[in-house]
């Protein structure tokens, strides 16, 4: 991949910021059972090419803010390889959030996409 | 973008994220290290056939670099009210004399110091019972195992310690036994590392600290609210009930004084002030105490 200009790199992170969270919800719900955190970052990095913009490591902090919100349940359970591991869960109240963003993230995509395709347009 | 060469073992990484996050919180350390720790153990466990050097070049690809990270962790900090306690500024520049009143770290100090005795006594008791029973038992074949029981129980008790200490006085504090520090798996391996790690022993202390620090809380918390209570209460009945139970026979103006109306009144207002002194004094106490937990609890 070419190196990026910084504000470039800013400007995916900026836009990674919000909708990280909507994955990360997505990415559970249809799972339908708890995962923890490296099963997890498995699992966006299979989601598409975004996977490469999204650094995995930045998924652990917003499981964490997820959790701290009520959106997931999480519990941690010893493992026999290393650290314990936390598992997360989908609660219903983070359903229910995954069903409004989805709503915002529609129609954010859809306004962003008019404005392009307006700009295209234009000689 | 990275500052200086990139780590190439697990234990540099994360050395290299600690440095990154100088600055936040101790639990919110402890807690992206417990993240990076388990996502690459797993990452390890996962493709064995890769060095350690060659899975760490290609982590800080996938996973981001310790800067990166570090400032994920910080910008969650900082978008994230509520639950997780902020880090508190020195308060006396915060609040004035009297909003005091309204600070909920001050009731919570208040009610850990008044705790601060049973919790203390308890540790303290735990700690020299296993302690010397442990040096009893280690000429006999129960020793070690004893030991070692006595040393997980030490650990347990910090990390309840912990959240008391998370819950009443705001500091963060860990949420999880410290993890091993390797990937091996191994009873003897986790043993090991409980014995060598610091915390461990820097724990104990605590715990056996906890019984005059417990005691000297308790006896400030109880004094404080008895004095200005009480003085509150004596007034206020002397001024309904007119009966007079000051006695005070060396200051015979202070015995008259007290005896009328606004001399009543003049102890009410000083009693009401000696609970606001409390109130400073819990609050002062609740922060260095959460100083010396952090100190001492927490592993970094």
């Amino acid at each position: 991949m070419a190196e990026e200009t910084t504000y470039t790199r800013k400007f995916r992170k900026e836009l990674m910021a919000g909708l990280s969270s909507l994955v990360l919800l997505a990415v559970l719900a249809r799972a339908g059972r708890e995962m923890y955190g490296y099963e997890i970052a498995k699992a966006v990095k299979a989601e598409g090419e975004g996977g490469l913009i999204f650094k995995q490591g930045a998924i652990y902090p917003v499981l964490r803010s997820l959790n701290a919100l009520g959106l997931l349940d999480s519990r941690v359970e010893a493992s026999a390889f290393g650290p314990p591991r936390r598992y997360y869960a989908i609660t219903d109240e983070g359903r229910q959030a995954l069903h409004d963003w989805q709503g915002a993230w529609t129609d954010m995509r859809q306004f962003v996409d008019e404005a392009l395709l307006a700009g295209a347009a234009q000689p | 973008m990275s500052a200086g060469p990139q780590p190439q073992t697990v234990r540099a990484y994360l050395e290299a994220l600690r440095r990154a996050l100088k600055g936040c919180s101790a639990g919110l350390i402890a807690d992206a290290l417990a993240d990076c720790e388990e996502h690459l153990n797993n990452e390890l466990a996962n493709k064995p056939e890769l060095g350690e050097a060659a899975l760490l070049a290609s982590v800080i690809e996938t996973y981001g670099s310790p800067e990166e990270i570090a400032e994920e962790y910080r910008s969650m900090e900082a978008t994230l009210s509520g639950p997780f306690p902020k880090p508190e500024p020195a308060p006396s520049r915060r609040y004035g004399f009297f909003n005091v009143i309204g600070d909920p770290r001050a009731y919570g100090a208040l009610l850990y110091m008044l705790l601060s005795l049973a919790t203390g006594v308890f540790y303290f008791t735990w700690t020299v019972m296993g302690l010397s029973l442990t040096v009893g038992f280690a000429i006999l074949i129960i020793g070690i195992p004893f030991a070692l029981l006595f040393v997980a129980s030490e650990r347990v008790l910090a990390l309840v310690e912990g959240r008391l200490v998370e819950g009443l006085l705001g500091v963060r504090m860990p949420r999880r036994l410290p993890a091993a520090a390797s990937g091996d798996e191994t009873i003897f391996a986790r043993i090991r590392d409980a014995l060598t790690d610091a915390r461990t022993w820097s724990s104990m202390f605590y715990l056996l600290l906890m019984l005059p620090l417990g005691v000297v809380y308790f006896c400030i918390a109880t004094i404080g609210l008895s004095l200005s209570f009480g003085v509150i209460y004596a007034a206020l009945w002397s001024l309904v009930t007119g009966e007079s139970h000051v006695q005070i026979d060396d200051a015979p103006w202070l015995q008259h004084l007290l005896s009328t109306a606004p001399g009543l009144l003049l102890l009410v207002v000083l009693g009401v002030m000696a609970f606001f002194v409390v109130l400073h004094i819990a609050r002062g106490v609740g922060w260095i105490h959460g100083r010396i937990a952090e100190v001492l609890l927490v592993r970094l």
